[in-house]
């Protein structure tokens, strides 16, 4: 018993590897979705964002890349149907030159979907580089840091930009973020300074460092990893889902949960079943 | 006179952007609008010096068939090819349609995507072979690490009895321990980067110069 046990603690990690491809694939195939509440930092973004009326302009700083799609994605299309659904316009700029080829697109189908115009409605400012450099001069000049769009239209001709000049002309920054640069930049740089509203929809990895900033209300909103997500966009979906704009879209985040369900159970049941065998095995003198 | 300038420019940008945070008259705010469009010029130069850093390091290293040469080839291949493509596309490379994109769908997304996922594989092995509990301190946060995992996944809602008060707990040790162990990390954080920047901006610290002085 206890050499099966010592055997179990040494176990090849290919073991590992295909039980945890197990927990992802399973319900991926047979998904068991279980019923779940949406926190108060998710809450405090939609809540904010309802609270805008129609014509009101949002900054959208998408600063994400293919790995943390599955994560981000699913807050990024849910938070822009929930701003076009309510007739706000979206101005949106990127710090990771990864991200526009993907954000792009997106952008650009939701908001025909919705039926709204590029450069009236909405404007994609492309990447800029420069990292922290970078949200300064947003924060003092948004249009000399885009002097044109991603289209090559002068940004400071663009009808969605009329009377906007700075981030600190934006009534709400949005920052979906996966690292540096992102979230923790904008509020280092220029949230206390210019005294800006700041939301952010961040990795669960990110979440917890960022947690400090929604206590001291340097964050009015938090939305973290594919729970955030889901959260998010129940609350959009619940409210949003007769919109015409929203006939085609569904949601992403929530189904996938059952993957995150059994992903987290096989690692508590790796840890437990670890130290359990480690406990029966232990010489007095590991005491 | 070679440290001397650097520093003298140091000093003036340096005192410059600070004033920045004290004098919000708005030509001095264009001054410094001015000075952050230079360090974004400077910043979008950096790629191009990353590209020849790139090169010049790995090169040599395929020339000389060195230990996973293949891969150094590979990744140089790649880079010449994508950075072909997207200059002969111009403005359009991101449309669809385009070859630059069909790299950035087919080839940049899922590898990125793929070196990510793995994670989930590796912590899974990880987790199963550190996480014990040897002490008291092992022990807090082995229990820490579990609740909080359970509690971010709706099943953990879905438990019989606690799973009221699971989100509660796992939201406690976000706010309350979490909270109070990353300001303590940041404040350090900060009085380090400021102590750090006074000491550029004075000229006592001029290791960035090179030369290997500080």
């Amino acid at each position: 018993m206890r050499n099966a046990l010592i055997r179990f603690q040494n176990m090849d990690r290919r073991w590992i590897f295909l039980g945890m491809a197990l927990s992802i694939m399973i319900p991926l195939l047979y998904p068991i979705n279980f019923p779940f509440k949406v926190d108060q930092r998710v809450q405090a973004i939609y809540d904010r964002i309802e609270e805008l009326e129609a014509g009101d302009t949002v900054f959208i700083s998408a600063d994400f890349d293919p790995a943390s799609r599955p994560e981000l994605e699913p807050f990024y299309r849910a938070n822009l149907h929930h701003l076009f659904a309510k007739d706000v316009k979206i101005v949106m700029g990127s710090l990771w030159p990864y991200a526009p080829p993907m954000v792009r697109p997106w952008l650009d189908n939701i908001a025909k979907e919705h039926g709204k115009v590029e450069g009236e409605d909405y404007a994609f400012l492309g990447f800029k580089a420069g990292n922290e450099l970078a949200i300064k001069l947003f924060a003092d000049d948004l249009v000399k840091a885009f002097p044109s769009d991603a289209s090559g239209k002068k940004t400071a001709e663009l009808p969605v930009m009329k009377g906007f000049r700075s981030l600190k002309d934006f009534g709400l920054i949005i920052s979906v973020s996966a690292g540096f640069p992102g979230t923790k930049e904008y509020v280092l740089q220029v949230q206390g300074q210019y005294g800006l509203e700041i939301a952010s929809a961040t990795t669960a990895v990110s979440a917890p460092d960022y947690v400090p900033y929604y206590k001291s209300k340097q964050l009015f909103g938090l939305s973290g990893g594919m729970p955030g997500s889901a959260q998010y966009e129940k609350l959009v979906f619940a409210d949003y889902r007769d919109d015409p704009g929203l006939s085609k879209a569904k949601e992403m985040a929530g189904p996938a949960q059952s993957v995150l369900n059994m992903g987290h159970l096989f690692i508590v049941l790796l840890i437990v079943c670890g130290n359990v065998a480690f406990f029966l095995t232990r010489t007095p003198k590991e005491d | 006179m070679k440290r001397t300038i650097p520093l003298i420019v140091g000093f003036i940008i340096g005192v410059v952007m600070i004033g920045e945070f004290f004098i919000p008259h708005y030509r001095y705010r264009a001054m410094t609008a001015e000075f952050l469009e230079w360090g974004l010029i400077l910043g979008a130069g950096a790629f191009i010096l990353g590209l020849v850093n790139l090169v010049q390091v790995n090169l040599p290293k395929v020339q000389r068939r060195e230990t996973d040469w293949q891969y150094k080839a590979a990744m140089l291949v790649a880079l010449v090819i994508t950075l072909i493509v997207g200059f002969a596309a111009g403005e359009s490379r991101q449309a669809d349609g385009q070859t630059f994109k069909w790299i950035y769908d087919y080839a940049f997304t899922p590898l990125n995507a793929t070196m990510f996922a793995l994670l989930a594989f590796y912590i899974a092995s990880a987790a199963f072979r550190a996480f014990r509990a040897r002490n008291m301190e092992a022990t807090v946060l082995l229990a820490a690490a579990i609740l909080v995992m359970i509690a971010r996944v709706p099943i953990g809602e879905s438990i019989p009895v606690i799973g009221d008060y699971l989100p509660q707990f796992m939201n406690w040790i976000m706010d309350v321990p979490n909270t109070a162990a990353r300001r303590a990390i940041f404040i350090g954080a900060a009085l380090g980067a400021i102590a750090t920047g006074l000491r550029v901006i004075l000229g006592m610290e001029r290791s960035h110069l090179g030369g290997g002085e500080s």
